[in-house]
């Protein structure tokens, strides 16, 4: 039994941390703009491509060395990716700023249509392999089977989170970012160039949901154009769980939904002698949404909307 | 017909907006609410209006008790107010912004207008005339057809007002009226202000504009850092020292302003009292 | 708005006649629309009906979002439900065959409960909020119609599902659904347009303005959402009923969040708010595609193209909120 759960734990913290990573990209974007950013999914989507791509390339010049090769191929898909959320803020969300919340929404779906069909049709409709590039080596840990490709996952990402929250507390720009989520107009009042921030979170969310992508992708073995909805998706509920607008709260929210998830998934037909199978993990998903809309609508570590704050001119 | 707040307390937090205020305002005369900023004079509108939920007290109108009561529920009550930020919409006619006040009283008649066309136009006929009329009063009938967000500022002000009455409140909150307005058109304000009193009408209203206060109020309250600091008619408000310091300073501050200005100096230093001690219970 | 007021200066005498002029105009395009589309191929007779179809969709989600201002991402939920109620209740599925007529009306009532279910709990949230849950909804209505294969068959889908009657008449072609949906669409339109020139039509503006004041007004903002949001679910459901008998089949693919967003495009095309905008953008919507079979794959991206341009360029959609039915009617001689 204690195998069994250990197994489903770490599962669970995998692709948890995978969520977490996404997660992060959404709530970065919401905190500042209230904006869905509905293309997001298809950060991590195009990450992954871009990630088989590199190794490709990169894989027909060097031999050996493979660690230097992942590295490059993970900086430079981060930067890469960076720069298509740049890009699309600039071109897509920047000139719909200051007016009603339902326009840059649907720019945002847009983008994603434009971004899965452009890779569905030039790049490739049916799945690519991901070229693992770990050893397929696993471990006995009190039972469970551990692979190395988890441990990797859950320690790069948990890497990944730690930078961030080190760079979003001390450095200089990151008190920026924090500023300009509290209240645009004040931080740009007191000399806070706000269009730069609101970049530079376009860089580093989209960069984090690539990165998340090419750990996905490394677990699964695979990439597809259409792999970024669902995961997005999940990924965005885990944001809202944990508190849309909170950074801790994406990563808390994103293994909080793992956990859900999985152990919702194994447990279901258990309680309910099979008649809930767990296909019903992904309605799972979808209720923990809608649950947390209703009742709890700030998630975990969120901020309350207070009476004074419910005063919208515009609801949207 | 009378809005009383019995020891009505309001936390923002730490800050004490409004401490233990009974207030009574009577109908048939106008009843203004004066006070520095911070006094806690908005705040009394939008706890009467249901905007805001009293943290403890009690607001009765009459019998009713409204403080746990739903902003929409108040307003079906008979309580009318108006915005220091004007709240028209912006995007519907001078005359829709007055007929869709009258929502509450006639919205059960949608089947008919839908399914009845003809009873439908003699409806809608009776309702422009209704509104069309009170426009006239406020000599607003020109601009009927124009997008209220079209219309000059203080004409806003005026629409403001002429809807709140359009379905016969029994409270009227007035939130700075004259806020924005040049000399002429508080004037104008005034008369019509004037015009609507009514002796089964409370009307309540905040304002910072002295000379509007002075000349159209019957009972003036005084607050100061969400307390009653004193109350009385215009006369007295105007002779009593506690008044005179709450709002322009202490007579050593401003010697002390009034000398630097002279010298020109750049920078006084006023010590600040932040609670009142000549507070007058009881002096009206 | 016209202004029927009392203060109006324009003489009445004209009035008969322009109006009974605009009835005539009105009349006439119906009736070459009547004799027109029966020559038409089956084919081009079906994509007339599909129009006609999304026209119904447009008109229901545009009391939600045009209307009332509010965000349903998962408008699809409700088209499933109307459609499957008929799949459901005349096929072999559970050997139960109702008459077409009845179960239009059970497929709407059932819809119309389910958007007055889903809108109690979740209509007091902010605007963006309340599209994601919605978004969460539609996709676990499609979600469980996939796995709830004991109900809808799951992925499979229900097939063979029965003819429909009407009033003896059967409708199996193209040209017979025609007849039914043209004034269904018709009917559809015109109590659409009186609700929105009604008093609530006028709560709603107010709302959609600026829900807070409008609370201040004393209008109960959460009974009118209920009302647009269980009404724009209840002509959904019509929809889906309609939808499930012109095709005799259904299963959950169609039924997806791309089908939620196809409707908000038609709207948002169209221009919100607006019902001339509504079947225009119905009509652009599907003919468009349908011109351009040849490049079927590349319709989604086109569709993201457009919708990305549509907002940046042209936010208040192909027509401007002015030129509504009442402009229309004006232009047509209705005084």
């Amino acid at each position: 039994m204690t195998a069994f759960l250990l197994q489903q734990l770490i599962n669970a913290l995998t692709i948890g941390a995978i969520y977490a990573l996404i997660a992060l990209g959404y709530t970065m974007v919401y905190g500042v703009l209230r904006l869905i950013n509905f293309a997001h999914s298809e950060m991590f989507m195009t990450g992954g491509h871009v990630a088989v791509f590199l190794l490709a390339i990169g894989a027909s010049f060097s031999g050996p060395g493979w660690v230097l090769l992942v590295f490059a191929v993970f900086v430079a898909t981060f930067v890469a990716i960076g720069f298509l959320g740049v890009g699309i803020e600039v071109a897509a969300y920047r000139p719909l700023r200051g007016g009603s919340r339902l326009a840059p929404m649907l720019s945002a779906l847009g983008v994603a249509i434009i971004l899965q069909n452009v890779v569905m049709l030039f790049v490739s409709r049916r799945p690519l392999p991901f070229p693992a590039f770990l050893p397929p080596v696993s471990f006995d840990l009190l039972g469970a089977v551990v692979t190395v490709k988890q441990v990797f996952i859950l320690a790069v990402a948990l890497l990944l989170m730690l930078g961030l929250t080190w760079f979003v507390n001390t450095t200089r720009f990151g008190i920026q970012i924090r500023a300009v989520s509290e209240n645009a107009r004040t931080a740009q009042l007191l000399g806070i160039n706000v269009n730069r921030v609101i970049s530079l979170i376009f860089f580093i969310g989209p960069g984090l949901g690539a990165l998340a992508g090419m750990l996905y992708a490394s677990y699964y073995g695979i990439v597809v154009f259409s792999m970024g909805f669902i995961v997005g998706l999940k990924a965005f509920i885990a944001a809202i769980l944990g508190g849309i607008g909170s950074i801790p709260g994406a990563m808390l929210g994103g293994f909080a939904l793992g956990m859900l998830e999985t152990f919702g998934a194994c447990l279901l037909p258990m309680l309910t002698n099979g008649v809930v199978g767990s296909e019903y993990r992904d309605i799972f998903a979808f209720s923990v949404l809608v649950i947390v809309l209703i009742f709890r609508p700030a998630g975990f570590l969120g901020e309350n909307v207070t009476e004074e704050g419910m005063v919208y001119k515009r609801d949207f | 017909m009378t809005l009383r707040l019995q020891a009505v307390t309001k936390r923002f937090g730490a800050l004490v907006a409004m401490d233990a205020l009974t207030l009574e305002f009577r109908p048939g005369r106008v009843t203004s609410v004066i006070g520095p900023n911070g006094a806690g004079k908005s705040t009394l509108i939008n706890l009467c209006a249901g905007s805001y939920r009293v943290t403890s007290g009690r607001i009765l109108l009459d019998g009713l008790e409204l403080q746990q009561a739903e902003k929409h529920v108040i307003a079906r009550a008979g309580v009318a107010r108006t915005y220091q930020n004007i709240r028209l919409f912006d995007g519907m006619t001078v005359l829709q912004n007055l007929d869709v006040f009258l929502y509450p009283e006639i919205v059960g008649q949608t089947f008919a207008e839908v399914f009845r066309p003809r009873l439908s136009r003699q409806i809608k006929l009776q309702r422009s005339a209704r509104c069309m009329e009170l426009l006239e009063r406020f000599d607003l009938d020109r601009y009927a057809g124009q997008l209220a967000g079209d219309l000059s500022y203080g004409n806003q002000k005026l629409l403001e007002i002429a809807r709140a009455i359009v379905l016969r409140p029994k409270v009227l909150m007035l939130d700075e009226p004259a806020a924005g307005l040049n000399h002429g058109e508080t004037h104008q304000l005034m008369k019509k202000l004037r015009e609507l009193i009514r002796p089964d009408l409370v009307m309540l209203v905040v304002e910072h504009d002295m000379n509007l206060v002075m000349a159209l109020s019957d009972h003036i309250f005084v607050l100061h850092q969400g307390k009653l600091l004193f109350e009385g008619t215009p006369a007295e408000i105007q002779t009593n020292r506690a008044v005179q310091e709450a709002y322009l300073g202490s007579p050593g501050e401003n010697d002390q302003i009034r000398e630097a200005a002279r010298r020109r100096e750049n920078r006084v230093r006023i010590r600040a009292d932040a609670d009142i001690t000549r507070h007058r219970s009881g002096a009206a | 708005m016209t202004s029927e007021s009392a203060a109006s200066t324009r003489p009445p005498p004209n009035r008969a006649a322009g109006r009974i002029r605009a009835l005539l105009i009105v009349a006439a395009t119906l009736g070459a629309l009547v004799l027109l589309v029966p020559q038409l191929a089956t084919y081009h007779v079906r994509v007339i009906d599909t129009v006609l179809i999304y026209v119904l969709l447009g008109v229901g989600l545009n009391m939600v979002v045009g209307y009332a201002g509010l965000l349903d991402l998962g408008y699809v939920a409700f088209y499933a439900i109307g459609a499957y109620s008929y799949a459901i209740l005349a096929s072999g599925q559970f050997a139960i065959h109702l008459p077409f007529a009845l179960i239009l009306l059970i497929g709407g009532c059932l819809a119309g409960l389910a958007g007055v279910l889903l809108g109690i709990p979740v209509l007091r949230l902010r605007g963006d909020y309340l599209a994601m849950v919605t978004l969460g909804f539609g996709e676990i209505v499609r979600l469980l119609l996939n796995n709830q294969v004991w109900l809808t068959n799951g992925p499979q889908g229900i097939s063979r599902i029965d003819e429909p009657f009407l009033l003896g008449v059967g409708l199996n072609t193209p040209k017979d659904f025609f007849w039914l949906l043209l004034p269904l669409v018709a009917i559809a339109l015109t109590l659409a347009w009186r609700l929105e020139q009604s008093i609530l039509g006028l709560g709603w503006a107010a709302i959609r303005e600026d829900q807070d004041a409008a609370r201040g007004i004393g209008i109960d903002t959460t009974v009118a959402k209920l009302l647009a949001f269980g009404l724009s679910a209840t002509l959904g459901g019509f929809a889906g009923v309609i939808f499930a008998a012109f095709q005799r089949f259904v299963d959950p693919v169609s039924f997806s969040f791309w089908e939620s967003l196809t409707i908000v495009l038609i709207i948002v095309i169209g221009g919100l708010g607006n019902l001339v905008g509504v079947v225009v953008g119905a009509t652009v919507l599907i003919i468009v595609p349908e011109l351009l079979r040849g490049y079927s794959e590349y319709r989604m991206l086109l569709y993201g193209c457009a919708l990305v341009a549509m907002i940046l360029l042209r936010p208040r959609g192909l027509i401007d909120r002015r030129y509504n039915p009442a402009w229309l009617m004006q232009v047509l001689g209705w005084r």
